[in-house]
């Protein structure tokens, strides 16, 4: 096991610059998930720390040790492949054992280590067929178990889960979590989906175009989202956002829409310097407004209901912009009639524009 | 009631029109691939088919292509019998099949370290100039290559014999060489022991470059991906090449492979020019399956023996080839994907 630094850490291809000097320290035994948008560095950064593309510029330690001349092999890493890289001419048995062989472990070992990661993996009955001879899905699960199969220092996973259907994400998410409850190892998980990122994670690692956004936990980033970027990327359906402007009279802060509409909240040091701020609204904590309620009430119409079962979606007009809340009471409401919707002074986000 | 009958008639003379056009329109449609392929077929039969099985019956027939074709006389199996009991044929196959291994062997395992060295320090454009350059002696004809190697052997002013004089006298390495004065004048080309590896040589020479553009163009499919995964996995380069790359170029052993050895079965020009078409050098020391094969055809005009034996050297090349094919197919056509 060890912790991974990066400072001031940048790559570029050529004149492209893909990753801005990155700082981070992910400590001995954390998960650590990276998320970000397409295209952000991702893999990038992942490769990098796993010796397979050197850095432009910065320092990459493990456990204090400066390794950016290290080999793979000798940063002692296991890495899962967005693109599986399984090898084609082996068997999955062979392609799970492969490390180990190389490593010179003795082929019975080799063999009852591979069978209890196969039996996790649920790839019991595959052990003999090619790559060529499975589905998206069981090879993703052969990369996973090519790499769990080992005893690394530290776990790179990029996007193991992406090519799997709901019923098994969740159940290999389950299993992950678990394994890594037993041994411990620092792990670093690439994924696009925020909802893997939150359970897994013990920290997470917002990246926007090579530039980390934020770093913490998941409750941290849901409650205190540092920019308009991550209060957008984290949480589901995502935060509304609309144009304010900010006044702080009183004993309390303002927020003028351009429709005259007004909401309050507490003032805190958080609140930005500027007066033109954009407001976030989480779907999940707009409720629909008792009538009689005059209090941070915004009316508006509402345009669409979409019912999920346990909840409903509204969609509701608002100023020429559409908000959506989450609604738990199924409240009824009807679609093109006017519609007032209420938060918690506290629960409201505000960011500089 | 005459009408329904008319009718009916009417009715079924049309469908027998129709039926007839459809019929029609159904054996232009077949006919037409074979048009396509005609000029194919036609150039196949007059300069394949045909002179195959002529020589089917050429070989059960004693004849001097001088005499005509009156000339022919049926001989049965005699110019197979002949043919079997001449110590030459042996002779030409054994040599065959040594230059077969000799010459074989090598192309390979200088052509694919070489090829994979290409391809992990040049992926770009430079790729296509060494490409190229490899081709050279491919394309180069056989005939112009092997005079030149002719004067190079050559024993009294050949480029190597001096090469090997002057390095005899180079201070430090001179000591492995020291041999070289007294060996003077080396016979390349006019001593049993060192013709066929000379001719070796040639072949080898021309050759290899071939193979590495063939292994080049298959280290190039093997993506960059598992490579990486190998490194992950605690792979050195030599492990890489030889769990990953290796494995990975199968399919492109098993054809480079067939090509050598049915090209190295028929080796021809090659002996013909080293030992100046004189009956297989010294003590037939170069004389290969095709070279007997044409003495016999056109130096002494047996044609009828001259087609048994190219059928004897089918049999062999198609034994060796299967027996290839038998040990490698499997693994060797198994496509990757
Ligand atoms: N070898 C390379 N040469 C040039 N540009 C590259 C190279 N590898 C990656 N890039 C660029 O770097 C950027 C980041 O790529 P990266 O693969 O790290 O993205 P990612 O965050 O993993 O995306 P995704 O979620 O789609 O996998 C992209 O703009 C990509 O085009
Ligand atoms: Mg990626």
């Amino acid at each position: 096991m060890a912790s991974v630094e990066l400072k001031d850490l940048t790559k570029s291809f050529g004149d492209l610059t893909v990753l801005h000097n990155l700082n981070l320290t992910v400590e001995e035994g954390e998960f650590v998930a990276l998320v970000g948008p397409s295209g952000c560095g991702k893999s990038t950064l992942l490769r990098i720390i796993a010796g397979l593309e050197e850095p432009t510029s910065g320092d990459l330690t493990m456990d204090g040790q400066w390794v950016n001349d290290l080999s793979p092999r000798e940063r002692n890493i296991a890495m899962v492949f967005q693109s599986y890289a399984l090898y084609p001419h082996m068997t999955v048995a062979d392609n799970m054992g492969f490390n180990l062989r190389i490593s010179g472990m003795g082929k019975a070992e080799i063999k009852q280590r591979v069978e209890e990661t196969a039996e996790i993996l649920n790839l019991s009955e595959l052990m003999s067929r090619k790559p060529s001879q499975l589905s998206g899905g069981q090879r993703q699960r052969v990369a996973m178990g090519r790499a769990l199969v080992r005893n690394p220092d530290v776990f790179l996973f990029d996007e193991p889960l992406s090519n799997l259907d709901a019923k098994l994400r969740v159940q290999m998410r389950e299993e992950i979590k678990r394994l890594h409850k037993r041994v411990r190892t620092t792990s670093i998980y690439v994924t696009h989906d925020q909802i893997e990122a939150m359970t897994l994670a013990d920290r997470i690692v917002i990246l926007h175009g090579g530039h980390i956004q934020q770093v913490g936990t998941p409750t941290e980033l849901y409650r205190n989202p540092a920019n308009v970027f991550v209060a957008g990327f984290i949480g589901s359906p995502s935060m509304n956002f609309l144009d304010a402007t900010l006044s702080t009279g009183g004993d309390r802060a303002t927020l003028s829409l351009k429709d005259g509409q007004t909401l309050h909240c507490p003032l805190s040091d958080r609140l930005p310097a500027e007066t033109e701020v954009t407001v976030g609204l989480r779907p999940e904590h707009l409720l629909v407004a008792p009538s009689g309620a005059n209090d941070n009430v915004l009316h508006g119409t509402l345009e669409l209901l979409e019912p999920t079962g346990a909840q409903n979606h509204l969609r509701v007009s608002i100023n020429g912009s559409t908000l959506t809340a989450v609604d738990n009471t199924l409240a009824s409401v009807t679609v093109d009639q006017p519609v007032a919707l209420t938060i918690e002074p506290e629960k409201i986000h505000v960011f500089a524009r | 009631m005459t009408d329904v009958t008319s009718n009916s008639a009417a009715a079924a003379s049309l469908s027998a029109e129709r039926r007839a056009r459809r019929r029609k329109r159904a054996f232009r449609k077949a006919l037409m691939p074979w048009l396509f392929i005609s000029p194919y077929l036609v150039l196949f039969l007059v300069f394949t088919a045909f002179p195959l099985l002529f020589s089917v019956y050429l070989s059960f027939q004693e004849w001097n292509p001088v005499t005509g074709l009156s000339g022919m006389s049926f001989v049965g199996l005699a110019n197979y019998a002949q043919a079997i009991t001449d110590p030459w044929l042996w002779k030409s196959l054994y040599n065959t099949v040594w230059l077969a291994i000799a010459t074989g062997i090598p192309q390979h395992v200088i052509a694919i370290p070489i090829a994979y060295l290409l391809v992990t320090a040049f992926r770009g454009s430079f790729r296509h100039l060494y490409t190229a350059t490899m081709f050279i002696p491919f394309i180069t004809s056989t005939v112009a290559i092997s005079l030149i190697f002719y004067t190079i052997y050559s024993s009294n002013n050949g480029i190597l014999n001096q090469w090997l004089l002057g390095l005899s006298s180079v201070p430090v390495i001179g000591a492995l060489f020291a041999w070289v004065p007294d060996a003077m004048p080396i016979r390349w080309l006019g001593s049993s022991d060192l013709l066929k590896p000379a001719i070796a040589m040639v072949v080898i020479w021309k050759y290899t470059g071939f193979n590495i553009v063939i292994y080049s163009a298959g280290f190039l499919t093997v993506s960059k991906d598992l490579y990486d995964a190998a490194k992950v996995d605690g792979c050195n380069a030599w492990q890489q090449f030889w769990h990953v790359a290796l494995p990975m170029i199968r399919p492109f052993i098993f054809f480079a492979l067939t090509l050598t050895i049915i090209g190295n079965l028929q080796l021809f020009e090659e002996p013909f020019i080293l030992t100046a078409g004189d009956s297989g050098g010294v003590s037939q020391a170069g004389l290969t399956a095709s070279y007997y094969l044409y003495l016999v055809g056109w130096e002494w005009l047996e044609m009828g023996s001259a087609a048994a034996i190219s059928w004897i050297l089918f049999a062999f090349i198609a034994l060796a080839t299967s027996v290839h094919f038998y040990f490698n197919a499997r693994e060797g056509l198994e496509g990757h994907n």
